[in-house]
C-alpha cells in the first residue's frame, strides 16, 4: 500500500511536474495578466488593483476603456488589417519562392543535400538583426545597390526602396524564408518518388501530377511553413522598425510605442489581447499540425 | 523538371540569402564612415571595435547570458521533450503541449510583455527579480525550452523504447535506464539544442528588450540602439567578426557531421563483407 | 526436436500460470482466463496468428505489463507483482534491442553489471558466453558493425549471461530467410539445451513452433486452444480450429452409422470412413473428420474394399520441388488436397492435371472432431 503512495508522489508525476510548473509560470500565468492588465487602468506610477474590497465583499473593477479606443480609433483598425497583409504577402511570397525551392533540394542528388541544407541554415545562425540591418545600407538612397546602379548609368535618380512597403516585405520574406523552407523540405524528402512514378504510370502528364500528387502530399509541410511564417509575422517589430515607414503600419510596433514610449501598460495589453485572438486561429493550425507530427511515425 | 531551371531558382536564392550577408563583411573594411560609399580598404573599425568598452561588455553580457540559457533550455527542453514522448495521456496533457509550442510561434513582441508584466506583478509581491540579467535569463529560456522540446523531441521519435525494456528487463531500475541508456542516446539531439538556444539568446533583440533593466546591455540593443539611428560602421566591423565565428563554427561541425556519418556508413558496409554470418 | 531425445527426468514445474486475463482500455480482452505450466527444461511454445494474445502474455511473463487478474508462480514464488528487473527472467527481443552505444562485449556485460558483480567474474561470465555464441573476436564491436546473424547471437547471450531461471524467446527465427533459419534453429536449440535452461517461446509459424518446441500451446483470441506435444498436436487436434490451424487438413463432414468400443462407422457426402479406435459419442453424431494430405495416396486404379477412399478429378497442381500437392474435385464439388512425395524424377509417369484419381489413406490416418 505504502508503496502505491509511493509511486503516485515520486517517479512520473514529479518528471510531469517539473515542465508543467515551468510553462504555467512563464506562459499561462504572463498571458493571464496580460489579460488583467487590459482590463485595468493605468495610474502614474502603478496599476490600480482589479479586485477591491468594499463592505466584505469583493468587487471586481473591470475598465474596458482600452478595448473601447481599439474598436473605435480607424488608426488600430487599419494597423491590424495592414499587420495582416504584410504578414499574408509574405508568406504568399514566402511560398511562391520556398516550395520550389525544397522541392528542388529534395531531388537534388542526395550527397549533396547535406551541404545545400547548411547552405540555408547559415544565415539562420548568423545574426537575424546584423542581417536586417544589412539590407539598410543596400537599400538606402545612397545605399550600395543604388549607388551601383547609379554609377553603371542604370538608372538617373535613386530608386527609393527604403522605408517602404518594398522594404518591409523583402526583409520579412528575407528573415522568414528559412522558416517555410525547413518544414517543406522535411516533408517533401520523405515524400516516396513511388507516389509519382505510379501517377506517370497511370498516365499523369508532369505537371498535372505536381498538382494532384504532390502538393496534396506536401499539405503538412505547406501549412506548418505558412504558420511558422504568418503567425510571428503579424507581430514583428524589429524588421518594421529598421525598414519600414510612417505609412507602413504594423501592430508590432504600437505595442512597443504604447508601452516603451507613451507607458501605457493597459493599451499595451489590450493590443496583445487583440493581437493574440487574431493568430488564435492560425496558432491553433499549427498546434494540430506539431501534434500530428508527434503522433506521426519517423 | 528542367534540371537548369532547378538549379537556376537554387543559386538565385542563395544568392538573396547571401548578399547582405556578403556586402557587411566587405564593406566592414571600407574605410569611408559612410557606410555605403566605398573609399578603400582599411582595418579602421575592427581598430575602433577593440576600443569600443560599451559594445565589448554587451559581447560578455550576451555571452553569459547566452551559456545559461543554453543550460536552462536543454534541460528544461529535454523534460518537455521526454514527458511528450513517454506519457501519452495524463492530466491536461493538451494544455500543457499547447504551452510548449506556444513560445514558437507566438510574436515576440507578446512574449516579452506578458513575461514583463507577470516579473513585475512577481516583484511587487515577493520583493524580486530586479529586472536585469536573471530576467533577461528566464525570457530566453523559456523561448529556448521551445525550441530545444522540439530539438530533443524528435530525436526521442525515433529513439527505440524497446531499448528500455530490454534494459528493465537485464536489471535496470527505471531511473538507471535514463542514466545509461537513454542519455547517451540522447546526446547529439543535447548538443544541437545548446547550440540552438544559445545562438537564439546571443541574437534576440526584442524579448532583451522588454525584460532588461538599467545597466543591462545585451550585444543586440546595443546593435539595434545604433541601427535606429542610422548607419553605422562599427556594426559592419561586429557583423564580420560574428559571422566569421558562426560560419567557421557551422562548416567545421558539418564536416565533421558528415565524416561520421560515412565512417558509421562504411562499418555499416563492411559487417557483410566478413562473410560470417 | 532436433536433438536426440534425453533420458526421462523426474519433471518439476517451473512456471505456473494460474488464471491469467489481461484487459487493455477496459474492453480489450487479450488474454483471457490463461493457465499453463512449464516443466524444467523444456522448451515451451506459444503458437498462434497475430493477435491471438501470445505476445502480450510474453509481456506478461517478462512483467512489462501486470495482469488483470491471476498470478504468475515461478519456482514456486509469487512473482505477479515483482517488476521485470527484479524478476529471474530475461527475453531475447524479436528486434534484438541492442544497445547501440555499447560494444558487444559491454552489451552482453550490461544485466550483471546491474547485480553488482565483481569486476573479475563478469570477466570471466562474458568470455564463456561469448564462447558459447562463437563471437569472440567479434568482442569490440559495436551493433551496427553486426550482421544480422550475428546480433541475434549477441542477443542471446546477452540474455543468457545472467543464467536466469526462464528464458523467453520472441519471435526468435522471424527475421531470418528459410536457409538462415533451419541453421539458427539447431544452433538455437543446441545452444539452450547446452546451458539447459527453460525457455517460453512465442511464433505464428508452426515450423518455428514444431521443430524447436517440446510443448505447443496453439492459442487464439487470447485462450489456449490445446496443449501439447508437436506430435500430439499435429495428429490428434483437439477441435477443428486446431486441426486447421496446424499444417493443412481436409474435413470431411458427417455422421456417425456405426458405432463400437474400438472402432467408428462415419459417413460422409464422398465416402464411408472406418475409424480404427474409439470416440465417445453416438450413433447420428454429427462430426468432421480430419484426413492430413501426407497421409493420402493417390492412384490410377481403383482401391479395394469400401471405405476410406474417394475419387475425384486433378484440378490443380502445386509444385514444391520435393513433393507437389494435388488439388482433387470429388463427386460431391468438394476438393480435397493430396500431397506426394516426387519420388522420381521423371514427372511424365506421374499424375496430371485434368487426370481422375481415386484417394485413399489408412483407418489409423483420420481424427475424429467433434464439432
Amino acid at each position: 500500500m505504502i508503496n502505491h503512495f509511493k509511486k503516485l508522489f515520486s517517479g512520473k508525476n514529479t518528471i510531469i511536474l517539473v515542465p508543467y510548473l515551468w510553462f504555467i509560470l512563464l506562459v499561462a500565468v504572463p498571458l493571464l495578466i496580460v489579460l488583467k492588465i487590459s482590463l485595468s487602468e493605468m495610474s502614474a506610477t502603478s496599476l490600480t488593483d482589479m479586485l477591491s474590497w468594499s463592505q466584505g465583499w469583493p468587487t471586481i473593477k473591470i475598465n474596458f476603456a482600452s478595448y473601447l479606443f481599439l474598436a473605435t480609433d480607424p488608426l488600430y483598425i487599419d494597423t491590424y488589417l495592414s499587420s495582416i497583409k504584410y504578414a499574408l504577402l509574405t508568406t504568399l511570397i514566402c511560398l511562391v519562392v520556398g516550395f520550389p525551392f525544397a522541392y528542388f533540394m529534395a531531388r537534388a542528388p542526395k550527397h549533396l543535400q547535406p551541404m545545400l541544407l547548411m547552405l540555408i541554415m547559415l544565415p539562420f545562425w548568423t545574426s537575424f538583426l546584423l542581417r536586417i540591418y544589412a539590407w539598410k545600407t543596400l537599400l538606402v538612397s545612397n545605399g550600395i545597390i543604388n549607388n551601383a546602379l547609379l554609377s553603371f548609368g542604370v538608372i538617373n535618380q535613386p530608386l527609393a526602396m527604403m522605408n517602404n512597403s518594398f522594404s518591409l516585405v523583402l526583409g520579412m520574406v528575407y528573415s522568414y524564408l528559412p522558416f517555410m523552407i525547413l518544414p517543406l523540405y522535411a516533408n517533401l524528402s520523405k515524400l516516396d518518388v513511388r507516389f509519382l512514378e505510379a501517377a506517370a504510370d497511370l498516365g499523369a502528364s508532369a505537371l498535372k501530377t505536381f498538382w494532384l500528387v504532390t502538393i496534396p502530399l506536401s499539405k503538412a509541410g505547406i501549412i506548418a511553413g505558412s504558420m511558422l511564417v504568418f503567425i510571428p509575422a503579424v507581430g514583428e517589430y524589429v524588421i518594421p522598425e529598421l525598414l519600414g515607414g510612417s505609412d507602413t503600419l504594423m501592430i508590432g510596433r504600437v505595442l512597443w510605442d504604447e508601452f516603451f514610449a507613451n507607458n501605457d501598460w493597459p493599451m499595451a495589453s489590450a493590443v496583445a489581447v487583440v493581437m493574440m485572438l487574431l493568430i488564435l486561429l492560425p496558432m491553433s493550425l499549427f498546434n494540430g499540425y506539431q501534434s500530428e507530427q508527434a503522433e506521426s511515425k519517423p | 523538371m528542367n534540371k537548369t531551371f532547378a538549379r537556376t531558382w537554387l543559386v538565385i536564392v542563395y544568392l538573396f540569402l547571401y548578399l547582405p550577408i556578403i556586402t557587411l563583411v566587405i564593406y566592414s573594411f571600407n574605410d569611408s564612415p559612410l557606410v555605403s560609399i566605398w573609399s578603400q580598404a582599411s582595418l579602421r573599425w575592427y581598430r575602433a571595435l577593440a576600443n569600443d568598452s560599451v559594445l565589448i561588455a554587451s559581447v560578455a553580457l550576451s555571452f553569459k547570458i547566452a551559456l545559461m540559457v543554453g543550460l536552462l533550455s536543454v534541460f528544461f527542453g529535454t523534460f518537455t521533450a521526454f514527458v511528450l514522448a513517454k506519457y501519452k495521456c495524463f492530466y491536461g496533457r493538451t494544455f500543457f503541449f499547447s504551452m510548449a509550442t506556444a513560445p514558437l510561434v507566438m510574436p515576440d513582441v507578446i512574449v516579452g510583455l506578458s513575461l514583463l508584466l507577470m516579473l513585475v506583478s512577481l516583484q511587487h509581491w515577493l520583493g524580486f527579480p530586479e529586472r536585469g540579467l536573471l530576467t533577461i535569463l528566464l525570457g530566453h529560456a523559456l523561448l529556448g525550452t521551445a525550441y530545444a522540446a522540439v530539438v530533443v523531441g524528435s530525436r526521442l521519435k525515433e529513439m527505440d523504447f524497446r531499448l528500455d525494456e530490454a534494459a528493465m528487463d537485464l536489471g535496470c531500475k527505471p531511473r538507471q535506464v535514463f542514466r545509461l541508456i537513454t542519455f547517451p542516446l540522447m546526446m547529439p539531439s543535447l548538443i544541437s539544442a545548446f547550440l540552438l538556444t544559445f545562438t537564439l539568446s546571443f541574437d534576440d533583440v526584442v524579448l532583451a528588450s522588454f525584460l532588461s533593466g538599467p545597466g543591462y546591455s545585451t550585444l543586440p540593443m546595443v546593435i539595434f540602439s545604433r541601427a535606429r539611428l542610422g548607419l553605422n560602421p562599427s556594426i559592419n566591423a561586429v557583423a564580420a567578426v560574428t559571422i566569421a565565428v558562426v560560419s567557421v563554427t557551422v562548416i567545421v561541425s558539418s564536416i565533421y557531421h558528415a565524416r561520421t556519418q560515412r565512417k558509421r556508413n562504411h562499418e555499416i558496409a563492411m559487417r557483410y563483407s566478413d562473410g560470417s554470418q | 526436436m532436433a536433438t536426440e531425445p534425453k533420458p526421462n527426468k523426474v519433471k518439476t514445474d517451473l512456471l505456473r500460470v494460474e488464471n491469467i486475463t489481461k484487459v487493455f482500455d477496459g474492453v480489450i480482452k487479450a488474454v483471457d482466463n490463461v493457465s499453463l505450466t512449464v516443466a524444467q527444461g523444456e522448451i515451451f511454445a506459444l503458437l498462434g496468428g497475430s493477435g491471438c494474445g501470445k505476445s502480450t502474455l510474453l509481456r506478461l511473463l517478462a512483467g512489462f505489463e501486470t495482469p488483470t487478474k491471476g498470478r504468475i508462480f515461478l519456482a514456486g514464488q509469487d512473482i505477479t507483482d515483482l517488476p521485470p528487473y527484479q524478476r529471474p527472467i530475461n527475453m531475447m527481443f524479436q528486434s534484438y534491442a541492442l544497445f547501440p552505444h555499447l560494444t558487444v562485449w559491454q552489451n552482453i556485460a550490461f544485466g550483471l553489471q546491474r547485480d553488482h558483480m565483481p569486476k573479475a567474474q563478469i570477466a570471466e561470465r562474458v568470455e564463456s558466453m561469448l564462447k558459447l555464441v562463437q563471437l569472440t573476436s567479434f568482442a569490440q564491436r559495436k551493433p551496427h558493425q553486426l550482421s544480422g546473424g550475428q546480433q541475434q547471437r549477441v542477443a542471446l547471450a546477452r540474455s543468457l549471461a545472467k543464467q536466469p531461471k526462464l528464458l523467453l524467446l520472441d519471435e526468435p527465427l522471424g527475421a531470418l530467410d528459410k536457409k538462415l533459419r533451419e541453421k539458427t534453429q539447431v544452433e538455437l536449440v543446441g545452444i539452450i539445451e547446452e546451458v539447459g535452461v527453460t525457455c517460453v517461446l512465442v511464433t505464428h509459424d508452426q515450423e518455428e513452433a514444431m521443430t524447436m518446441a517440446s510443448t505447443i500451446a496453439v492459442m487464439r483470441e487470447g485462450t489456449i486452444l490445446q496443449t501439447g506435444t508437436p506430435d500430439e498436436v499435429y495428429e490428434r487436434p483437439n477441435s477443428r480450429q486446431v486441426a486447421e490451424f496446424i499444417g493443412d487438413v481436409n474435413i470431411f463432414e458427417g455422421q456417425i452409422e456405426t458405432y463400437a468400443a474400438d472402432h467408428v462407422c462415419i459417413r460422409s457426402e464422398a465416402c464411408m470412413h472406418y475409424v480404427m479406435h474409439g470416440i465417445s459419442g453416438h450413433v447420428g453424431l454429427p462430426v468432421a473428420v480430419a484426413v492430413r494430405p501426407e497421409k493420402i495416396v493417390l492412384s490410377k486404379e481403383r482401391p479395394a474394399g469400401e471405405v476410406n477412399w474417394c475419387a475425384g478429378e486433378v484440378v490443380a497442381v502445386v509444385y514444391f520441388g520435393d513433393h507437389t500437392i494435388y488439388h482433387i474435385q470429388l463427386a460431391n464439388a468438394q476438393v480435397i488436397k493430396a500431397q506426394q512425395m516426387n519420388r522420381t524424377t521423371d514427372l511424365a509417369e506421374v499424375i496430371a492435371w485434368g487426370d481422375q484419381v481415386y484417394a485413399s489413406w489408412s483407418s489409423l490416418a483420420m481424427v475424429v472432431l467433434v464439432q
